[in-house]
């Protein structure tokens, strides 16, 4: 563990910023929220925010991202595209982090998908230590309030300096500039990291009651139970809002945009969301998750068991922006885990 | 970026000739232009692609068997891009990524009886394994194909068709919904249920496989369970909208209470004993 | 495209400011591209030409008195492919206000003494409700880029993209800080996207101009905006700004 001084690090931030080999990127403040954008100087960056609107999943599977331009002048040309933008991303948070791991599962998952990789793979993370803890985070249920690694470069706020955990070698190489001052932890630094860390772990006001590793056979178990589902999805807007502010929300869709000229466009792909009344959709009309109640059990099922299935996690990490960005405040993971697990019994 | 790379770019490939099989279905010819075979099984489906329109998910239509490069998808004038394509022509480009998901089990079929029960539009991908069986009819026992569609000018593989009536190694029967007074019709009508229970089925030798619309499954599934056909002897071609083709995009994921597959790579064809629970599947 | 291919366009404009019009002539140099992929026969914000050969009609306004409808089915009759451009001609627009108001205090407010000379309709309509259109380009005024998609796709054959979610998606996407967590109101959430929810980006909300999606859940968000301390009478004004027409045809079916 290294420790730095914070105007230390608000140096070396800029550093970065002037010597734009990478795009650093980092936590604003945007009106009263946070989001994760290109940093002008180090003076931006908010470190003890709580939450950003959006996750910085962006980085590596933006909003709307051309995968294909084609041409059709004379027959077909086509040619698979990947905007690459190499990052310094400041400022993630462990559940974030944890996210990000995920994501690296499914889309490294056979056939690989290099718009996604490439990104993730020139970007580098530095992770920050929650210092505030946003209403909505239940993180500390899900055992992602904390993290171990996933991070190229970990910080903690220890007043007047910064802890350094080095997660990578991508991390340790971003380090070694001749000007930044940094010395090694003492112990009892050390020992303060573990227990801010420790205190993390309490500092939440929603929780689950119960073990996450639960959440499989629990919603296995309460699928079929309509009545529970149609009740609590009955103000839901199918906005699709708890999906596309969801970290480990990936689904997509795909559209051609053709310039004027008709001949040349792209085809672009664009966040999706299983609560939008289409999802499901054929051609032809056939909807095979019709009903809201069908749509709202479906991004449940996905996050407790159907993911978790598929790649071993439980894809919810506690975030809590679904159901702060939820208009009808219907959207709160623990409320409805919560609610499953005290009717298991009867 | 190396173009191989990227999974959601399609090869070219070339309409080597379309034919007009009922009003909202036509039959086309494709050859990948690097010329290389599509090399997929019987079942499989690919991703076609109309620049500045989009990509459908199409069954396959054609056996691995045909002779030549080409392969033959029968497309119904249903949605954005396949009315697009309905207006193509001998010789228009269009793209094609695939072969995708997993297709009828051959090896597990081969040596029983097989049963085809198609029902309208059903029939394109039951078509590669109808024609795979009758390429390789030695290798398979009795086969039955049993064909519904509405009306008769709804019929698709007009030409084929007059030739499985005439085939004695194999058991044709056909139905339609309605016959209109003016049409000339020789076969049954009734719902494609109609012609289940006039059929033998060895319980123990035969597998039965089926392709139609959602509607259908239900009605020839329950005529099946009266049949005493075990669920495991029975397999279905699910159609769902695939944006990708590669597992990622989640649009045709479906959940059952226990499990969630993917149309894409788990299907687009099942086996009906792993799918019955899956209150979205049908 | 050979320009003898290029289909024949014109535009109609019924009870409506011509803001859309305005918009499409607004697109400057981008009118030229235009020109490549369509003939221009009948459009008075630009030219003084007119025709009643063409094969698309762009319909903008409500329709809101006999003369209106016979126009309109004249046209019809005329074009190919109908589209209706603009919240008036789309979903009644903000004509429609009245539809929900008292008609005889309506047409005094409009035309005075006068209003026996007048015929109008009690209720802004429009023009699907008269006769069949074939697409629509959302909005008050229209997105400049949706319409050169909508005319785009006309002339390729296919089917524009024309989102049925909430603007909430596209909200969303912009990260934008929700105009309910800035102790404002929005029907954004019951309001059919495509706008890239330009307003809301803008740190304004959402009027709803592009109608309501095809299944929205008005209930629900009547409940929250209520829920939110808004009074009934202020709900329903949220909702009356550019829903009237929308809301009477659901309960109708």
């Amino acid at each position: 563990m290294k420790v730095i001084k914070k105007e230390d690090l608000e140096n070396f931030v800029d550093e970065l910023i002037a010597n734009n080999e990478k795009e650093v990127v980092g936590v604003k403040s945007k009106d009263s929220k946070y989001v994760f954008d290109k940093l002008e100087n180090a003076e931006e960056l908010e470190l003890d925010y709580d939450v950003t609107i959006l996750p910085p999943k962006k980085y590596f599977m933006p909003q709307r991202e051309t995968l294909v331009e084609y041409e059709t002048r004379e027959g077909i040309e086509m040619e698979a595209v990947n905007e690459v933008v190499p990052r310094i991303i400041i400022g993630i948070h462990p559940y974030d982090l944890e996210a990000i791991k995920q994501m690296d599962k499914v889309f490294a998952d056979s056939p690989e998908d290099d718009n996604y990789l490439e990104k993730r793979e020139k970007s580098v993370l530095i992770g920050v230590n929650m210092k505030q803890i946003s209403e909505w985070s239940f993180a500390g249920s899900m055992g992602t309030a904390t993290i171990e690694d996933g991070y190229d470069l970990m910080l903690t706020d220890l007043g007047d300096r910064y802890a350094v955990e080095i997660g990578t070698s991508k991390g340790r190489e971003l380090l070694e500039r001749e000007s930044l001052e940094m010395r090694d932890a003492e112990p009892e630094e050390v020992e303060e990291v573990e227990n801010i860390e420790e205190n993390i772990q309490n500092g939440f006001e929603k929780e689950l009651d119960f073990s996450p590793q639960n959440l499989p056979w629990l919603l296995a178990e309460n699928y079929g139970d309509e009545d529970f589902w149609e009740e609590n999805a009955e103000d839901c807007y199918s906005c699709g809002t708890c999906n596309i502010v969801c970290p480990t929300c990936y689904c997509f869709d795909v559209q051609d945009f053709s310039d004027i000229s008709l001949e040349e466009g792209e085809r672009m792909r664009q966040w999706d969301g299983c609560m939008l009344e289409a999802f499901a959709e054929v051609a032809g009309g056939e909807n095979f998750r019709e009903e809201r109640a069908e749509r709202y059990r479906h991004r449940y099922m996905r996050k407790g068991r159907y993911l978790y299935n598929r790649f071993g996690d439980i894809a919810c990490v506690g975030c809590g922006r679904c159901s702060s960005q939820c208009v009808p405040d219907i959207a709160d993971p623990t409320d409805i885990f919560n609610k499953l697990w005290s009717d298991k019994d009867e | 970026m190396n173009k191989k790379d990227s999974p959601y770019l399609p090869e070219n490939a070339t309409i080597l000739s379309v034919e007009k099989m009922a009003e909202r279905e036509k039959l086309f010819e494709i050859e990948l232009d690097s010329g290389e075979q599509l090399g997929h099984d019987p079942g499989q489906f690919v991703e076609v692609s109309v620049p500045g329109v989009g990509e459908a998910p199409i069954s396959i239509s054609s056996s691995p068997t045909k002779e030549g490069n080409s392969f033959e998808l029968c497309i119904r004038k249903v949605g954005n891009v396949t009315n697009v394509i309905h207006n193509l022509k001998e010789g228009d480009k269009i793209g094609i990524r695939g072969p995708y998901g997993e297709g009828f089990p051959v090896e597990e079929l081969r040596g029983h009886d097989v049963i085809f029960i198609a029902g309208g539009l059903g029939i394109a991908p039951l078509r590669s394994l109808i024609n795979y069986s009758l390429d390789n009819r030695e290798e398979f026992e009795d086969i039955k194909i049993l064909y519904g569609c509405r009306k008769p000018c709804e019929l698709l593989y007009e030409d084929e068709v007059e030739e499985w009536r005439d085939m004695n190694n194999i058991d044709y029967r056909e139905t339609v919904d309605e016959c209109p007074d003016d049409v000339c019709w020789e076969g049954n009508v009734g719902v494609i249920t109609t012609l289940i229970p006039g059929i033998d089925i060895d319980l123990d030798n035969s597998y039965t496989v089926v392709c139609g619309p959602p509607i259908m499954y239900r009605f020839v599934l329950q005529e099946l369970k009266e049949k005493k056909v075990p669920d495991e002897r029975i397999y279905l071609s699910l159609e769902r909208r695939m944006k990708c083709g590669v597992g990622k995009c989640g649009h045709c994921q479906i959940n059952g209470e226990k499990e969630e597959l993917y149309v894409c790579q788990d299907g687009p064809v099942f086996n009906y004993d792993n799918i019955k629970d899956f209150e979205e599947a049908l | 495209m050979k320009p003898e291919e290029r289909p024949k366009a014109a535009f109609f404009d019924f009870a409506g400011c011509e803001g859309d019009q305005l918009q499409v002539a607004n697109l400057e140099e981008k009118i030229l591209d235009l020109l490549n992929i369509v003939e221009l026969v009948s459009f008075r914000e630009v030219m003084t030409e007119h025709s009643d050969d063409y094969d698309v009609a762009f319909i903008e306004g409500s329709i809101t008195d006999s003369h209106a409808e016979e126009r309109l089915k004249e046209i019809r009759n005329n074009a190919d492919i109908v589209v209706a451009i603009g919240a008036c001609a789309t979903i009644g627009g903000i004509n429609s206000i009245r539809n929900a108001q008292d008609f005889e205090k309506v047409q005094e407010r409009v035309y005075g003494d006068e209003r026996e000379h007048y015929e109008a309709w009690e209720k802004a309509k429009p023009a699907k409700a008269v006769v069949d259109v074939d697409y629509e380009v959302h909005g008050c005024p229209i997105d400049r880029e949706e319409f050169l998609h909508v005319v785009q796709s006309i002339v390729m054959g296919r089917e524009p993209n024309i989102p049925d979610y909430p603007v909430c998606v596209e909200c969303k996407l912009n990260e934008n800080v929700c105009a309910f967590e800035r102790d404002e109101f929005c029907v954004g959430p019951v309001t059919r996207a495509g706008c890239d929810s330009c307003c809301v980006n803008e740190g304004t909300i959402c009027w709803g101009c592009r109608g309501m999606i095809d299944n929205p859940n008005e209930e629900a968000h009547e409940e929250v905006l209520e829920e939110y301390g808004l009074t009934a009478e202020e709900v329903m004004k949220k909702f009356d700004l550019y829903f009237t027409w929308q809301k009477e045809a659901r309960e109708d079916e």
